[in-house]
């Protein structure tokens, strides 16, 4: 039963942050084709931005999630203007090539930047959530429960943006078909900035809940980027409840490997099973021979 | 050809193509409101580009196209839709993971009056009943003539005032072809105005007011529908009789 507790407590923790981290890139490569490569980045970003208000003024749970939000946003629009719209008018066929590479510097020099300004020193996250619960003879930290709400919280809000408004509409209509979403009057460029925006919210959100759990350091961002690569490729690429549930999957049964063999051997057992998975159906478990967005 | 009072959508001397020569060269004709206008021609001699270029998908290179005075050369696709111009590409271009009625809401897209489009979503389901049987399921599980007709209606939705439909026949069987066109007739009766794209004149000459014919991106002849079909020679020529 303690085993029982440990597992699910620790894979619907790191599922609900593999998950976070999985629906932001998901959500611009199915929108837009663009594999956004400084994800990882904007991660980390979210996570020092709150650190540095905290460290000035204390804050509780619900503003550091909105810091951590409007800041991965405005970073998402930044990229956006700066670097995507340019590539979208001037790469042409190219442009998921391109943008990966550009992204790629993107994510060194953002990294670099936070090396330069914060060190190298990890950092605790100064805002946290003290107290244990009590389940049958185990206790398990309150702040997991807290990870897992808000994840689920943010998981279901963008559930209902993308399938239950205009906008949502609007940017399920682009990634389905961009030309016929342009003849309906869709300002497509707008819905790009939009979507990478809120990538960057989502993203700003996981890299605060991330390093509530690890510690703060200008490479936190890489882990959970990884990790969201490989279930995004699991679920089928832009697939986003497809990803949700890649990523809880795999959470829980790379925790059972931790718990059962060790915990050296959950992620290269992760990593045999997506091969496997990906030998059985190329195109993810959910998706389709041509991408399914959204 | 002379220009028709109150022509609400105006080409004159158009040429586009896109990456590398013209494919439309010098195309001038108007589009009377109320009236339903056919450019008809083989396959691959610019058709489906003179749509392209008046709905801002393709580049306008030279020439002028003024959709109720205003011009659209250099606007955005996005924002000639916004002026009053809807376009039922070839080939459906549907959102196919979309349910016909959210198709159907993303033909609406530029209205946020609920009023108008509840207005709408009658009439398109009075012209097309079928789309009000299926509207809630996915679009790319609906059959060839389905899909089309949400295509259609999707136009309808925009309420715009000129309507552009390219081959909606296209690949479709004869029963399901007579009932696109008795849509097209129907919409004829509202007093709509179209610019109607076709390959086989006989098809849609009852249907239109002014036909063009389009060979190698050029107009090649323009008249009443009636006087093209007997011009057995340009027939023979053009379409291979």
């Amino acid at each position: 039963m303690d085993i029982l507790v440990a597992i699910l407590a620790a894979g619907l923790t790191n599922g609900a942050l593999y998950a976070l981290a999985t629906i932001g890139l998901s959500l611009v490569w199915g929108s837009m084709g663009m594999l956004n490569m400084a994800h990882g980045a904007m991660l980390t970003l979210g996570g020092y931005a709150v650190y540095t208000v905290a460290t000035s003024m204390g804050l509780p749970v619900w503003l550091a999630v909105i810091v951590a939000a409007g800041v991965g946003a405005v970073a998402g629009a930044v990229l956006y203007m700066a670097v995507v719209r340019s590539l979208l008018h001037s790469a042409g066929k190219n442009f998921e090539t391109s943008v990966m590479i550009a992204t790629v510097g993107i994510a060194i020099a953002l990294q670099n930047a936070l090396l330069l300004f914060y060190g190298g020193q990890p950092l605790a996250q100064p805002f946290g959530v003290s107290g244990m619960i009590s389940i049958g003879n185990s206790v398990v930290p309150m702040l997991n429960f807290v990870i897992i709400l808000v994840s689920v919280a943010v998981m279901a809000a963008l559930a209902l943006l993308i399938g239950r408004t205009r906008m949502g509409r609007a940017i399920r209509a682009t990634a389905q078909n961009r030309q016929a979403a342009l003849l309906m009057g869709v300002p497509v460029e707008r819905i790009y900035l939009q979507v990478l925006a809120l990538s960057g919210a989502v993203s700003g959100i996981c890299g605060v809940l991330v390093s509530s759990v690890t510690q703060l350091s200008p490479t936190l961002g890489a882990d959970p980027m990884l990790k969201a690569f490989i279930m995004c490729v699991v679920a089928g690429l832009g697939n986003l409840p497809g990803a949700v549930a890649a990523a809880f999957g795999l959470a829980l049964i790379e925790a059972i490997v931790q718990f059962t063999m060790g915990a050296r051997w959950g992620f290269p057992v992760l990593l045999m099973l997506v091969i496997a998975i990906l030998i059985w159906r190329p195109n993810g478990l959910f998706g389709r021979a041509q991408i399914r967005r959204m | 050809m002379s220009e028709t009072s109150g022509a609400i959508l105006k080409l004159e001397d158009v040429h586009a193509g896109y990456e590398g020569p013209d494919v439309l060269h010098g195309i001038t004709l108007d589009v009377p409101r109320g009236q339903i206008v056919t450019v008809v021609g083989p396959n691959g001699h610019g058709k489906s580009t003179l749509l392209r270029t008046i709905s801002g998908l393709t580049s306008l290179r030279r020439g002028e196209v003024t959709l109720a005075g205003h011009k659209l050369s250099g606007l955005r696709p996005e924002r000639i839709a916004a002026l009053g111009l809807a376009h039922v590409p070839q080939g459906d271009l549907l959102f196919p993971e979309m349910t016909v009625y959210e198709n159907l809401q993303m033909g609406a897209y530029l209205s946020r009056d609920a009023r108008q489009f509840d207005r709408l979503l009658e009439e398109v389901y009075a012209l097309l009943p079928r789309l009000k049987e299926r509207h809630g399921q996915i679009a790319s599980s609906l059959s060839g003539g389905e899909r089309r007709m949400v295509g259609i209606g999707r136009g309808l939705m925009a309420g715009a005032e000129v309507l552009m439909l390219d081959e909606p026949s296209l690949g479709l069987a004869p029963l399901v072809i007579d009932q696109i066109y008795e849509v097209i007739g129907a919409l004829r009766e509202q007093g709509r105005t179209i610019l109607l794209v076709e390959e086989n004149p006989a098809r849609v000459a009852h249907l239109s007011d002014t036909m063009h014919l389009l060979d190698d991106g050029r107009l090649a002849w323009s008249g009443a529908p009636a006087d093209l079909l007997e011009r057995e020679e340009l027939l023979e020529t053009y379409l291979g009789g």
